[in-house]
């Protein structure tokens, strides 16, 4: 029983989303406030609803798994959620109309990932990771700064399709929706200031528990070098933009390599051969 | 009963008939008393405005609309058969579609301008304390406030700048986050660019600085915005303070080069938006090939503004959707209003009474013969018609009457017939107050109204 509602949890959260993407959708085009009201309804409820079905994996697998196909849900939940935060400080709903596709595409790779398939005994090494506070940490706070990036690069890929409508005197109804440069170099600059520290965090603790089980050689593994470059990437978005003071157009364009390198990070966490990056486990 | 409109718009009459036939306020009264005081018109509303003037009635008897041409002709002075070449006349449901086009500003001159609705307000509501808004136009014009308010909150009707000059405060505002605080910097003392400085000061603009070769010119303009002259010479200097830059100068040439640009926004994060209106140009447009500076030209801002009409264009036709669906409305209640569907409306109501009465007392009965039957309905229906006779030959007689529509609505509240008549508060409608216009980035265009 608990399975079933598990899925239909999941399920009714996807078409929640769905429902709020086409609204948002719609709302971007036709105007209609009361579409807008309704989408963020369906958001909050596909969010609960989401929740719900974590918490129900969690209960039935006896804590969440934070691995595989699995991480995709946490994903999309976990932007989401910040999704909320930026919407209630900036009241632009604009951002729904690009977020909430995302976290849609995010549910529906990871369920055609088995993501949704009946939940077996996790392997020794994952139960072994789980029970370390200090992990599931780490793994929260990444997933949190993963969606403030892509929050921030949503901004960015704004600022920059804006930008390029004002230097060609073109003015599209994408230009008139959206919101000023000004407002999206903030909301992506604010965004990646609070990801970064948070996405650091996340390192740390990762830091050390490879040092605490004294993994040989952590530091060369390909998904913790790629992770450093993430971070460098983003300082130096925020030291080009708050101590340089370069052009949006140039932090945007990092914030979208951050961006990208972060998907790229994602995509190698689920390719390549299991064990990898699990430092937890002795004798890895 | 007959609803009716008669008119001229700019569509119809040149300016010079158009001030020949305004009703200015002070006189609406007066008007508004001449009007009421034909036998033939029941109800009126003034519609006054420098691009058109329409009155619209609630005629009695034959002559319908007749009444009110030949009141504006005797109150302006004017000959009929002249007057007649730039009148339009509706009638029936062509009125109420055409007055909610005009509130949703339709048939404005700048097409979703935001002033009409105030202006339909303004005349509705000298005709309610005038008394001469009665049962139909009250109904009418409230419905037209809110189809002009679904108009502009469904559609993007209103939105966007049709005018050069908030066109211009437009773009700035969809560079900057926000206006309060920014400092502009005004090149040359022209009246376009002092006209946008205005718009951009109405916005939040906190500084204005003015550079213009005359130095007098510069001060007499920086002192209308209490902003700061600037010298000439030190124009490049000052630049580097300024966030938005209008120039309209009479220099044969260029006034700001590509070179001069970039050295004055080098080492800044913040974005130039620069506003060139001179004819010919004053900034060399290989300035917005520089990275965060924005250029545009009078050219540019027209292309705009050109833009924004289309769209407005494409909006009016949703608008166009809402009124249709309004329109149908009104008339659905307009016609119930009637006095025939009115009575046949009390004689199926008393039948079905009289039916299900009788049933139930013969069921009571018992066993009766046909000709007991025969005689209880009879008896019923009798007493049925007798009680009906009286207040229909009344509203049969008020269909004539100027207040006939008071006394239909009152029979049909009486006789329970509108299931939405029994509640007081959507019977009578909220208290319609005039708002205030609404702000210009949302369609304000004086510029293009002159009024």
């Amino acid at each position: 029983m608990a399975l079933r509602l598990e899925t239909l949890t999941m399920w009714l959260a996807m078409a929640l989303f769905a429902g709020a993407t086409v609204l948002y959708a719609y709302h971007f085009f036709s105007k209609r406030a009361v579409l807008s009201w309704y989408a963020t309804f369906l958001t909050g409820a596909g969010f609960l609803s989401l929740t719900a079905s974590i918490g129900l994996h969690s209960s039935n697998a006896e804590g969440s798994r934070l691995y595989g196909p699995y991480s995709l849900v946490l994903a999309a939940w976990a932007l989401v959620l910040v999704y909320f935060f930026v919407e209630h400080l900036v009241r632009l709903k604009v951002y729904g109309t690009v977020l909430l596709p995302f976290a849609v595409v995010l549910l529906v790779v990871a369920e055609a990932l088995g993501a949704g398939r009946p939940v077996v005994p996790p392997p020794l090494a994952e139960l072994m990771l789980t029970d370390s506070l200090g992990v599931a940490f780490h793994v929260a706070l990444i997933v949190l700064a993963n969606a403030g990036f892509a929050i921030g690069a949503a901004a960015s890929a704004a600022y920059l399709g804006l930008e390029s409508q004002l230097k060609r005197h073109r003015t599209s109804v994408l230009f008139r929706r959206l919101p000023s440069l000004g407002q999206t170099d903030a909301i992506a600059r604010h965004s990646i200031l609070i990801a970064l520290p948070v996405y650091s965090a996340g390192l740390l603790l990762g830091v050390l528990r490879a040092l605490q089980t004294d993994v040989a050689g952590w530091w060369a593994d390909p998904r913790v070098m790629l992770s450093g470059i993430v971070w460098v990437v983003f300082a130096v978005y925020l030291y080009l933009s708050n101590v340089r003071h370069s052009s949006g157009r140039t932090t945007a364009w990092v914030a979208l390599g951050g961006a990208a390198l972060v998907v790229v990070l994602a995509v190698m966490a689920r390719t390549v051969p299991a064990g990898f990056h699990v430092f937890a486990v002795p004798g890895r | 009963m007959h609803l009716t409109v008669v008119g001229l718009s700019h569509r119809t009459a040149p300016i010079e008939i158009r001030e020949r036939l305004t009703f200015p306020e002070p006189r609406q009264a007066e008007a508004l008393s001449v009007l009421l005081s034909s036998p033939d018109v029941a109800e009126a509303v003034i519609l006054s405005t420098c691009n058109r003037t329409e009155v619209y009635a609630v005629t009695t008897g034959e002559g319908r609309s007749s009444a009110v041409v030949d009141f504006i002709a005797s109150f302006h002075q004017l000959d009929h058969e002249e007057l007649m070449r730039y009148l339009y006349v509706l009638e029936g449901e062509a009125v109420v579609r055409h007055l909610f086009g005009v509130v949703c500003s339709l048939d404005s001159m700048v097409l979703g301008e935001a002033q009409i609705l105030h202006q339909a307000k303004e005349a509705y509501e000298s005709s309610f304390d005038n008394g001469a808004a009665g049962r139909v136009l009250n109904r009418l014009f409230r419905q037209s406030f809110e189809v002009g308010k679904r108009a502009r909150t469904e559609t993007a009707i209103g939105e966007s700048a049709v005018s050069i000059s908030y066109a211009a405060v437009e773009l700035a505002k969809k560079v900057f986050a926000t206006l309060a605080g920014r400092t502009v910097l005004v090149v040359g003392a022209g009246k376009m660019s002092e006209l946008t400085a205005k718009h951009l000061v109405s916005q939040g603009v906190r500084a204005v600085l003015v550079a213009n070769r005359t130095w007098e010119r510069a001060v007499d303009l920086a002192e209308r915005f209490e902003g700061q002259a600037v010298p000439y010479e030190e124009l490049f200097e000052r630049m580097r303070e300024a966030d938005i830059v209008i120039t309209s100068t009479a220099a044969p040439g260029f006034v700001m080069g590509r070179e001069q640009v970039a050295a004055a926004t080098r080492g800044r994060r913040s974005p130039l938006f620069l506003i060139d209106i001179a004819v010919p140009r004053d900034i060399d447009p290989a300035v917005n090939d520089l990275s965060n500076v924005f250029l545009y030209d009078i050219d540019d801002l027209n292309g705009v503004v050109q833009s924004n009409l289309a769209e407005r264009t494409r909006e009016a036709r949703r608008a166009e959707v809402i009124i249709e669906e309004e329109t149908g409305s009104f008339a659905r209640w307009l016609d119930s209003m009637e006095v025939v569907p009115t009575i046949a409306e009390i004689r199926a109501r008393a039948e079905q009474v009289r039916e299900e009465e009788t049933s139930r007392a013969l069921r009571r009965l018992g066993a009766l013969s046909d000709k007991d039957v025969a005689t209880i309905e009879a008896l019923t229906q009798a007493i049925v018609k007798k009680m009906l006779h009286e207040p229909t030959a009344r509203l049969r007689r008020s269909a004539g009457e100027k207040d006939g529509y008071s006394t239909v609505e009152a029979a049909r509240q009486l006789y329970g017939l509108d299931a939405e008549d029994r509640d007081p508060a959507r019977r009578h409608g909220p208290r319609v107050t005039p708002r205030p216009l609404e702000s210009p980035e949302q369609g304000g265009t004086e510029e293009s109204l002159g009024c």
